[in-house]
């Protein structure tokens, strides 16, 4: 009795807090993940009226998006902290059922129950037992699914309270993403089958496998879901615990100049804060295995580009620089006379460049080229890194949770995290089109790519550099005050855009939606498929051309995703009003 | 003479909340200057604007004559702030903070080892020096953020609940280390909702309330023949008369 009234409580005020967290942009960024995760939700529930092996499949996605979903994405949903509770004298136990009750109300909850619809589906198909025993198998579905979240994160956030556990779960975390987007090279490798059984023997397959007629699944996610809350009320009680004070000895700051002085700040940053660590290593990790993974089928064509890859994951992953420093800008603001980008900038470079260039120069050595293609990318890319990273922070900063004011779980940098993943994901295609000039130009006319690349790169340095230095020196006081008070301002969230009629919105939501569709897969990257001579790959129109045609394909692609972005300022751009 | 600081006409509006209304206030040079009101009157929103840390909606703040807003760098560099629950490069030492904070000052390397380590040691944070601040406790940040605010020498203060959660012994030490201050020539303005601590430390007092000044001068003036807490709880307090005790605590 006592536990359902905790519970119910719990569960009440997070729908309370949901509601006064979902107004004005966030509300938008949560309208936008439904509508998307509502569109998987029904891709899955089609699949169970195909090929029960494929719905095995994509329940397995959905098991990994939970899991690896937090981690990348600010920490999960912590609306309800277990800190709230800590001076109520609930047991651990009572603890983790209530906010296990209170995670399954949420946006990201109920698009998995519609998606699980699916065992419904496939139990229907089959016969009356296997549709009822489809209601407890959801609903034990879910119920793993999120406390396999909820554990992951867990541990991680333990982890990320040590160095080597920092380091470890960068390096893991960076391995295991890279495999999913390299899932194509272990498909070849198990010969084309389709499916992998081991789908159906993953917890995620374990409801399909009841709802099938193995009855002792059901019994078995049963299980798992008692002993990962367990778990969970375990980590629960760990997580109050404050993390040991440091007691090392401290090299002395050599710094003489005000730049010197910010980038010494900037380097002892990287090296002291575990979640950079963290970050870092994920970076690192996630470059090589990606670059590395096309390894197991023999082919070490991509293996040069694990340098690149990985100063773009890198840029990704501090996309919001400023914002995870938090209210520390306003020692910027009282010494306007030094330039706090500049240093920014150059501890950025020597934090990440000495390891691309070692990765980037050790691993095109090993397949003797093509360097001038790799020698053209990496100064392009790092420059455009750190011309990106300062100013794409600067204008997008995502308020993010001052460090010393950060609950238990490090990974949760800001209460936004999809404000956070989006510029994460926008950091990716800038960066990666800031190495388009010299790329095109390396692969036309060789070693000239290198000079563009090391101009472009320069430029991208010091000119968007520049340009975050006047952004923060105009602006200022106006992102003090989003960092403070953890809003964006009324007037930039209305921005020009709630003015514009409906056929303006819709036309700039479907530029700036779509427009990376030509623009990246089907241009760049199908230009470098193309490069590289893998042919007829999958769904990339430019590499089942003729070869005439092929670069031509790409480029017109390139050319429809800018004139796609193009539309979408031009219907967004301010003008006069008459 | 120029006042220490002159903010005139400064206004400020947070969406629907007007949280300061056209706010005049003049800090003579010398001045020991208490701003005293309830939580949420507009103190932290005032000083804040004073120092150029966020736009006013109206009106002007000068540092010795210079603008804020259109000569920052003069202005900036005349001033010391202590804000209010602000975050500081938090994965540094206090002796590291230290370093870089005078180096981005533009003080010379020398100066800036020999000033940080007498602040330091004055403030009671020389045992601490491998603690990085994001392991502070909520005292120790408030004296590193004082150590901040002194370090460049500047001619005035501005200090926002400089005694909140600190220890009365480091209390003493702040007080005696303010007054050498002024007794030196330099101003202090400090905010704090604790009217014993702005009658024994000030000689200047303004009463915000709602976004307003409710009386200004000396402290004198303003307290008249009464305690200042008197005065206070006059001007701006319980405007429905009459404290409500809460009868269920009592057995």
């Amino acid at each position: 009795m006592a536990v359902a009234l905790t519970t119910l409580t719990m569960a009440r005020m997070k729908v309370a807090m949901l509601r006064h967290a979902f107004r004005g942009t966030r509300a938008q960024t949560a309208g936008t993940g439904a509508v998307l995760g509502a569109l998987l939700a029904a891709g899955t529930i089609y699949l169970a009226f195909t090929d029960p092996d494929l719905l095995a499949a994509g329940y397995a996605v959905w098991l990994l998006g939970w899991i690896l979903g937090p981690i990348f994405m600010g920490g999960g949903d912590e609306t309800l902290r277990p800190e709230y509770f800590s001076l109520l004298g609930l047991s651990p136990r009572r603890l983790a059922a209530g906010l296990l009750v209170s995670a399954f109300v949420g946006v990201a909850p109920l698009v998995s129950l519609t998606a699980l619809l699916g065992l419904l589906v496939a139990g229907v198909r089959l016969g009356v037992a296997n549709a009822l025993v489809a209601v407890p198998a959801t609903a034990l579905q879910l119920a793993v699914f999120v406390l396999l979240s909820k554990v992951s994160v867990a541990v991680v956030g333990l982890a990320l309270r040590t160095r080597p556990g920092a380091i470890v779960s960068g390096l893991l975390n960076g391995a295991i993403l890279a495999a999913l987007g390299q899932i194509w090279v272990f498909f070849m490798l198990f010969g084309q089958t389709g499916v992998p059984a081991v789908v159906w023997y993953l917890p995620s397959g374990w409801g399909l496998l009841a709802v099938q007629g193995e009855w002792w699944a059901l019994g078995a996610l049963a299980l798992l879901a008692l002993l990962l809350l367990g778990a969970w009320a375990a980590l629960l009680s760990r997580r109050a615990g404050a993390a040991r004070p440091s007691t090392r000895g401290r090299r002395p700051m050599r710094a003489a100049t005000a730049n010197g002085a910010i980038v010494a700040k900037e380097l002892r940053t990287w090296s002291r804060d575990l979640v950079r660590n963290h970050q870092l290593t994920f970076a690192l990790s996630y470059g090589v295995c990606f670059a590395a993974s096309p390894l197991v089928l023999g082919w070490d064509g991509m293996l040069p580009y694990a340098g690149p890859i990985f100063i773009v994951m890198a840029a990704a992953m501090t996309s919001n620089l400023y914002g995870t420093d938090g209210t520390a800008l306003w020692l910027t603001l009282m010494t306007p006379s030094a330039s706090d980008v500049r240093g920014r900038q150059l501890a950025w470079l020597s934090a990440h460049a000495p390891v691309a260039i070692v990765l980037t120069v050790a691993f095109t050595a090993v397949t003797g080229g093509p360097w001038p293609l790799i020698l053209a990318l990496l100064p392009a890319l790092l420059g455009g890194a750190t011309g990106l990273v300062p100013l794409v922070s600067a204008y997008g900063l995502v308020p993010g949770t001052d460090p010393h004011r950060r609950a238990g779980n490090p990974l949760r940098t800001s209460e936004d995290d999809g404000g956070l993943t989006g510029l994460a994901y926008l950091m990716l295609a800038l960066v990666l089109l800031t190495a388009v000039p010299a790329g095109l130009v390396a692969i036309w006319y060789g070693w000239a790519g290198v000079a563009v690349g090391v101009v472009t790169g320069v430029l991208c340095h010091w000119g968007l550099g520049l340009l975050a230095e006047r952004r923060l020196r105009s602006q200022g006081p106006e992102l003090l005050d989003v960092m403070r008070s953890g809003r964006k301002p009324q007037a930039t969230m209305k921005f020009r855009f709630e003015e514009l009629s409906k056929t303006h919105k819709t036309i700039a939501w479907l530029c700036f939606g779509f427009g990376a569709i030509p623009l990246v897969p089907q241009g760049i990257i199908a230009a470098v498929f193309v490069t590289n001579g893998m042919l007829r790959h999958t769904w990339f129109l430019a590499t089942y051309m003729p070869s005439g045609l092929r670069y031509p394909v790409a480029a017109a692609f390139v050319a429809l995703g800018l004139a796609m972005y193009g539309t979408g300022v031009w219907v967004v751009k301010p003008r006069s009003s008459r | 003479m120029t006042p220490a600081l002159e903010i005139s006409g400064l206004t400020k509006r947070f969406g629907d909340k007007l949280a300061v209304d056209t706010i005049d206030l003049s800090v003579p040079p010398g001045s020991f200057f208490g701003l005293v009101g309830q939580n949420g009157a507009g103190k932290t929103t005032t000083l804040s604007m004073a120092v150029g840390l966020l736009r006013p909606d109206g009106g002007s703040a000068r540092i010795f004559g210079e603008d804020v807003w259109s000569a920052p760098e003069r202005a900036k560099a005349m001033v010391g702030v202590l804000p209010d629950g602000l975050a500081m490069p938090e994965r540094l030492t206090g002796l590291e903070v230290l370093t870089y904070l005078g180096l981005l000052r533009g003080l010379d390397k020398e100066v800036v080892a020999r000033r940080a380590e007498d602040l330091l040691a004055v403030l009671e944070l020389d045992g601490a020096e491998k603690t990085l601040v994001i392991e502070y406790s909520t005292g120790m940040r408030k004296k590193i953020g004082l150590a901040t605010a002194l370090l460049h020498a500047p001619r005035l203060l501005v200090l926002d609940e400089p005694f909140e959660a600190v220890d009365p012994v480091s209390a003493a030490t702040i007080k005696t280390i303010l007054r050498g201050f002024v007794a030196g020539g330099g101003s202090i303005v400090l905010s704090s909702h604790v009217m014993a601590l702005v009658e024994q430390l000030c000689d200047r007092v303004a009463v915000i309330d709602r976004g307003t000044v409710a009386a200004a001068g000396t402290l004198d003036e303003v307290r008249g023949a009464s305690s200042l807490e008197e005065t206070f709880v006059e001007l701006v307090g319980e405007r429905d008369n009459g404290i409500k005790e809460l009868s269920w605590l009592s057995r």
